[in-house]
């Protein structure tokens, strides 16, 4: 097409058969589009992006290179059906996920992931006990992991599976939770805040009609007294909403601002909606939002506060996956200030390539002496030279406070906004998916990126489905990447208008 | 380690003796039997834990609350120890603060205060024993200084200067005041368990352990050992030395 322009080619799915097959990421009238055609289903294409030239620079970001230290399958069918990881892996799991129940007391509309609630799976502590052993293998440091389900909140062993993990090592353990039981139980929420927890709090609305078509409940009394709740224990909290378009994309600003308010909220987890899972699969797609539509509505609902220039790809990921803004805090409730005001992207992907979040390091610390002295030598941003300053004198006053107190104040002073998009089988890339550093990890040893996970491993699983599907003989994947020879690159799939193409046939 | 015994019904003042190793000198100048004054500036449940944990071991302490900076206070410590003791046997010069702060965000206030504490503390509560000291021909001053006075390791500005300053006043005085049989002697301790070793990030600690040859942080007993030593008899022929007591960093 004379006014189309390959940006690159990639190994997707048929959102159909979720069989691979070769894609084409184009530029069309300014946007990033994925073209690809499934023999069996015919052709379909999904927006990836409003501005492909963001797409590109994003994507020319560079990352960590760090192959997982373990690999756990061999390539058999090539990416992404041999998930482990295999050799063609280019990232290690930064942020283990523990499914610890199959069983939910929910049934959103928008879930993406399939869950089992009638006679529910309960993971035990001896296969607990055996992916922390795993994961001891492969990290030399353990950071993260995160307890998800279902709801993690329903598994009658939770402390004790927390507790293991806080004794294996772990220095942020998270679950992620609709806080229903956490409202129900404030003993529950004692414990967490004893054990330092930190709690993933889903946020999707605060109108009753978006609540409902999101999460099929009514729930906003409870969000709020949830997160009332986890402000008065002071319990670590990450709030975590699914951007929607037309649903909740105009409360993005109210969600940000909750999250910066409430000074127990270390950080507000965008996640693009994703049409997968039970829910997700079957919900109009006219809700999709890009990345950088909701990086967009974060400017404008900030009034340029926080801009889209403010965040930056995670290169612990694929720069497409993660782009996170961090945040300096006033304890006066002044406006915060995203670091990248004060401190270069160079030197931010310098510190974001350490951790997944942003931790103290001397790298970092190195970074705001840094950034200090150039305030003040330079002029002109003399609040920020002030809150950094304030920052200081409170983390060492004249009565000198603990290591970990003085942690604490840097914590608080500190926030950040990531925007995480997930992939479905319309926008699966395995390029993306080569270097995604969230991961799914089993007692097995396996590492499986939550999308693979998502899209194609976790609905095989007899754990998850009272009637698990089973993968097709013939699949084929990726077997190194880059995966496409010139020739491939001439394919080309037919225009088509609007944002989704409709398949041409039901699924088989 | 037995306590020296000429401590034995010696009257010793120890500046900002309410916590850390101030509080810990007070305790072992009144195990080894030594009459003990505090002053204090800031807060008065430290005081009181102070004077309530050595009541609890059957010392007895003096204390006063007060800026070692403000020369009247100085007077009035020194005036009202004289005036329940007869003198001052053993000053130590302990009160000190530090601020973490690069050169760019420390103004002149906090350049002040740091200097007033640290240095001109020790100079007017050394002034001011030392009339006594000299009438009697007799006495032990001893400074604490700090091992970023001149280590190679990275310290505000001011405090290092303050600390190093504390040098060259332990050197002066020693030298005028060694006539009359007085001793000036600085410890200089490096990070310890307690105080600022507890409360720097790990990796300043890490960084410390690495270029310290004993590869660990000091406990406070280490020190008072060291400081009874320098305040007894047995080091009646040390004066001007600055003991560092770092662990070899």
């Amino acid at each position: 097409m004379a006014d189309e322009r390959l940006l690159h080619p990639t190994l997707s799915l048929c959102p159909v058969c979720r069989e691979a097959i070769p894609a084409r990421v184009i530029e069309e009238g300014g946007a990033a589009w994925m073209l690809k055609r499934c023999e069996a289903h015919g052709p379909s294409r999904v927006r990836l992006s409003p501005d492909a030239g963001w797409y590109e620079r994003m994507r020319a970001e560079e990352r960590v290179q760090a192959a997982p230290r373990h690999l756990r399958r061999e390539i058999e069918r090539g990416c992404p059906f041999d998930c482990g990881p295999c050799a063609t892996h280019g990232q290690r799991t930064r942020l283990p996920i523990v499914t610890l129940t199959s069983a939910c007391n929910l049934e959103c509309p928008i879930c993406y992931v399939h869950n089992k609630s009638e006679d529910p799976f309960l993971m035990g502590r001896e296969e607990l006990a055996e992916i922390l052993r795993h994961l001891r293998e492969e990290h030399a440091e353990l950071e993260l992991l995160n307890f998800t389900g279902g709801e993690p909140t329903l598994h009658p062993d939770l402390l004790g599976m927390l507790q293991m993990a806080i004794d294996a090592g772990i220095r942020r353990v998270s679950i992620c939770t609709n806080g229903i039981r956490l409202v129900q139980d404030e003993g529950l929420l004692d414990a967490l805040a004893a054990m330092g927890v930190r709690v993933a709090l889903s946020l999707q609305s605060y109108e009753p009609e978006v609540d409902r078509a999101m999460q099929g409940a009514s729930l906003l009394d409870t969000k709020q007294r949830c997160l009332e709740l986890l402000e008065a224990k002071e319990i670590d909290t990450i709030l975590i909403p699914v951007m929607t378009r037309g649903l909740n994309d105009h409360e993005i600003g109210r969600i940000l601002a909750e999250g910066l308010r409430r000074p127990n909220v270390r950080h507000v987890e965008v996640h693009t909606m994703t049409f997968t899972g039970p829910g997700g699969a079957e919900r109009d797609r006219g809700g999709r939002i890009s990345m950088l539509e909701v990086l967009e509505r974060i400017e404008e609902a900030s009034g340029g506060t926080l801009r889209v220039e403010h965040f930056l790809p995670s290169p612990c990921a694929h720069p497409l996956c993660y782009q996170i803004a961090y945040l300096l805090i006033d304890p006066e409730g002044g406006a915060p200030i995203p670091f990248l005001d004060f401190i270069t992207p160079a030197e931010m992907r310098e510190v974001m390539s350490e951790h997944l979040y942003l931790e103290p390091s001397p790298r970092l610390e190195g970074l705001l002496r840094e950034a200090i002295d150039r305030l003040w030598a330079e002029g002109g941003q003399e609040r920020t030279l002030s809150l950094l300053e304030g920052l200081l004198r409170r983390m060492f006053p004249r009565r000198p406070l603990e290591r970990q107190a003085s942690l604490a104040i840097a914590e608080q002073a500190v926030k950040a906004v990531y925007v995480h998009s997930h992939m479905d089988e319309e926008t699966f890339d395995v390029e993306r998916l080569a270097q995604c550093c969230d991961c799914d990890v089993y007692e097995d040893g396996r590492h499986v990126p939550v999308c693979a996970n998502n899209v194609l491993y976790r609905d095989k699983e007899a754990r998850f489905m009272e009637k698990p599907r089973s993968w097709s003989e013939g699949r084929r994947g990726a077997r190194q990447l880059p995966i496409l020879t010139s020739s491939q690159l001439e394919m080309r799939s037919p225009r088509l208008p609007g944002g989704t193409e409709p398949l041409g046939e039901e699924p088989a | 380690m037995k306590p020296p015994a000429d401590l034995e019904g010696s009257r010793a003042l120890v500046t900002g003796g309410s916590r850390g190793l101030g509080l810990e000198l007070c305790r072992a100048l009144g195990r080894a039997g030594a009459r003990v004054a505090f002053t204090w500036a800031h807060e008065p449940s430290d005081a009181k834990a102070a004077r309530a944990s050595l009541e609890a071991e059957g010392i007895e302490a003096l204390d006063f609350q007060g800026s070692v900076s403000d020369s009247g206070h100085v007077r009035e410590v020194v005036a009202a120890l004289e005036a329940a003791w007869g003198g001052v046997d053993l000053l130590v010069n302990n009160a000190g603060l530090t601020q973490v702060l690069p050169i760019s965000l420390i103004d002149e206030a906090d350049w002040d205060e740091v200097m007033d504490t640290n240095a001109k503390g020790a100079f007017l509560f050394s002034r001011a024993v030392l009339r006594g000291m000299i009438r009697r021909r007799a006495g032990r001053i001893l400074n604490i200084g700090n091992f970023s006075s001149e280590r190679l390791v990275e310290a505000p500005v001011h405090y290092a200067a303050s600390k190093s300053a504390l040098r060259g006043l332990t050197e002066a005085l020693a030298r005028e005041v060694g006539r009359y049989g007085i001793t000036v002697n600085l410890l200089a301790p490096g990070l310890l368990e307690e105080g600022l070793g507890a409360m720097l990030p790990q990796h300043r600690i890490d960084e410390y352990l690495e270029q310290c040859p004993l590869r660990r942080l000091g406990a406070l007993p280490e020190l008072t050992r060291i400081a009874l030593f320098l305040l007894s008899a047995d080091a009646a022929f040390v004066t001007g030395a600055k003991i560092a007591v770092d662990g070899g960093v």
